[in-house]
């Protein structure tokens, strides 16, 4: 069994970073778009590895389903040519990956350090502790964050919607 | 599931962190800046799980935390998109370069 | 892990295990497909006063798999300017979840695939996953009726999930519990959730008619519409696979409305002879499926923004008013679901009612916009 959950969490791990490196190199969009889809997939698994069963399924159902469906859609209605002269400014590209690793490796270090805590905590899902935490504890964020979800709503319609005067 | 040590979660989860960081900083469509974005908040995502689950709090912080991370990362693909696809409208570019009449 | 049959390696097991459950599951979706696809030519037949295929065996039993038969020897043509991958994989994203559904679904009381804790919140997540095949799928044709047709058909499916889900919310406040299994066992003979929860059972019902692209929401897969929409250049055995996937979906919809508001597996006999409970899953499974196709029969297609109107101003403050009235209810009576069922009632007579006079409403508005005289223009309609 250690085997197997070792085996799991490896092809995972391939799974986001490849995915990841492949967002960010791949030249077509739609490509890198589904490969985004892919690494959350994969991040859900994780979370599944975890025990977290319900954040799993939230990661699934809001990234995958519906974060993806709005990007595809970005990407569908931004098409755009190509870009000759786009080579000026591709000189800060080295620089920018050096700095990345530069502050990347340091931090990948101190998270190597960290050690398991031996505390043996019960199994089970994480269903029930989720839901009285979030409708107990915090429920005033809870309340907030919807209000964040309605005006962001409300915001991405009015930016999007034509002026109706000019259609007459 | 003692079997995955820690650090290997925290590891993964940093180098998709800083994959989405250079990405960010290196990409010029701005739709894949917001792409590179949503890696960062999973890969910020996926930390808080690990150590919520491992640490073993009763409350499950660290997962309700991750619930209002959903939704800002949602909220800012929606707005963000909207931005974007406004900015299209006036010039048919998402070219991050190309959009900086606010400059100086 | 346990030991398989005749001492066989438990890995061993465990892999040969997953692999005839998913055997299992696709027999199960491609019968079920296929019983389906004949009830419907048989039931739109009789509806429509004529007699459906008697041809091909006794019946015409047989004209479903010389459909098939058809299909699977069909050229597979693909155009040169479709994004190969893409459109190889859109069918996959679609057919996937769909048969993914079928683990948690309770057949028989001791006969369900895996009682998961979140089996509801697992089965919304594998129904919002199809979004993206067809998005996929409408790009990857590189044609523009495809395009408009798959995102029309993945706007319609992303706000019906929206009441879908809601309505479940209702049925989860009264049952305390998100696993199949259990919401089961919360309905003990007679004492249905549809007696409690009618509002929300047909709320459910007009959303899983849109979220399985059936009629009168099938506007994007339509003959008369945008050629096929999304599914314009897939033909034979590909678009089969898109075929089988909706057949599934509706399986898929019918079981939870059947779990959640018709009692699952109870019925007479079960108790002594548990296997009783497939047979009855089955019958009000299909129960529900001959009514969607009784429904597709009977009702003329709505128009995309007739189609999202209804959904954001009609249903969704229909769900929202039921949770909110159904938790406060619960809250202020304990222990018992007298008030909640009265109440459920109440609104949906209140709901029933008010589709009618809402569309009178806004015909009377139109004709003031465009300052018709329907006394001379069209007297027949008054």
């Amino acid at each position: 069994m250690d085997v197997v959950g070792l085996l799991i969490f490896g092809a995972l791990a391939i799974g986001i970073v490849g995915a990841g490196l492949a967002v960010v190199f791949v030249d077509r969009i739609t490509a890198a778009a589904l490969l985004m889809a892919f690494t959350f997939l994969c991040n859900a698994g994780m979370f599944l590895l975890l025990g977290a069963e319900t954040i799993a399924a939230f990661q699934v159902l809001i990234y995958v389903g519906a974060i993806t469906v709005l990007i595809l859609y970005g990407v569908m209605f931004t098409p755009q040519g190509d870009r000759p002269y786009a080579l000026f400014f591709q000189k800060q590209t080295p620089l920018a990956g050096f700095l990345v690793a530069a502050v990347a490796a340091p931090v990948l270090a101190l998270a190597l350090t960290f050690r398991d805590p031996g505390i043996a905590r019960e199994g089970g899902g994480d269903l029930q502790p989720l839901i009285t935490s979030i409708f107990g504890d915090y429920a005033v964020p809870f309340e907030l964050a919807s209000v964040l979800l309605l005006a962001a709503m409300v915001g991405a319609i009015v930016l999007v919607k034509r002026d109706e005067e000019d259609a007459k | 599931m003692t079997a995955v040590p820690l650090p290997a979660f925290i590891a993964v989860s940093t180098l998709l962190f800083f994959i989405g960081a250079a990405g960010v900083l290196m990409k010029r469509n701005a739709v894949v800046i917001l792409m590179c974005v949503e890696l960062m908040l999973n890969a910020a995502n996926l930390a808080l799980v690990a150590f919520s689950r491992r640490y073993g709090s009763v409350d499950e912080r660290g997962s309700v935390f991750v619930v209002f991370v959903f939704v800002i990362a949602a909220a800012e693909v929606a707005v963000g998109l909207a931005i974007v696809l406004s900015a299209y409208r006036n010039r048919p570019t998402v070219d991050v370069d190309e959009l900086h009449q606010l400059k100086g | 892990m346990p030991d398989g049959p005749l001492g066989l390696d438990p890995v061993v097991w465990a892999v040969l295990r997953l692999v005839i459950a998913v055997a299992l599951a696709i027999f199960v979706v491609l019968n079920g497909a296929l019983v389906q696809i004949y009830l419907e030519r048989k039931i739109q037949a009789l509806i429509q006063d004529r007699v459906g295929p008697i041809h091909t065996g006794p019946f015409g039993l047989l004209q479903t798999i010389a459909d098939a038969l058809k299909l699977i020897g069909k050229e597979d043509i693909r155009a040169r300017v479709t994004d190969k991958w893409f459109f190889l994989a859109a069918p996959l994203i679609v057919f996937s979840p769909m048969l993914a559904s079928f683990a948690v679904l309770p057949f028989a009381p001791g006969l369900v695939g895996a009682d998961l804790d979140i089996g509801l919140l697992y089965l919304t997540t594998l129904g919002s996953m199809t979004v993206l095949g067809i998005v996929i799928a409408g790009w990857a044709s590189n044609n523009k009726y495809s395009l408009i047709g798959g995102l029309r058909s993945a706007g319609q499916l992303v706000s019906y999930e929206v009441p879908q889900i809601l309505s479940l919310v209702t049925v989860v406040l009264v049952t305390g519990s998100l696993s199949m299994v259990a919401i089961t066992e919360s309905q003990p003979g007679l004492l249905v959730n549809l007696l409690v929860l009618p509002l929300a059972f047909v709320t459910y019902l007009i959303a899983a008619l849109a979220e399985t692209n059936r009629n009168p929401f099938d506007l994007p897969e339509a003959e008369s519409e945008l050629v096929a929409g999304f599914l314009t250049e897939y033909s034979g055995m590909r678009w089969g696979v898109f075929f089988v996937a909706e057949y599934g979906e509706v399986t898929v919809v019918s079981s939870i409305m059947t779990t959640l508001w018709l009692g699952g597996w109870h019925g007479p006999g079960v108790d002594a002879l548990p296997v009783l409970g497939v047979l009855w899953f089955t019958l009000k499974t299909y129960a529900i499926v001959l009514a969607f196709m009784w429904i597709r029969a009977t009702l003329p297609r709505l128009r995309i923004d007739q189609l999202m109107s209804f959904c954001w101003k009609g249903l969704i403050p229909a769900t929202l008013a039921n949770i909110v009235v159904t938790a406060v209810l619960l809250l202020a009576f304990p222990g018992t679901l007298l008030p909640v069922a009265v109440a459920n009632w109440a609104m949906l007579g209140l709901f029933l009612a008010a589709i009618p006079w809402a569309q009178r409403r806004r015909l009377a508005a139109t004709r003031r916009r465009l300052r018709v005289d329907v006394r001379r223009a069209a007297p027949e309609t008054i």
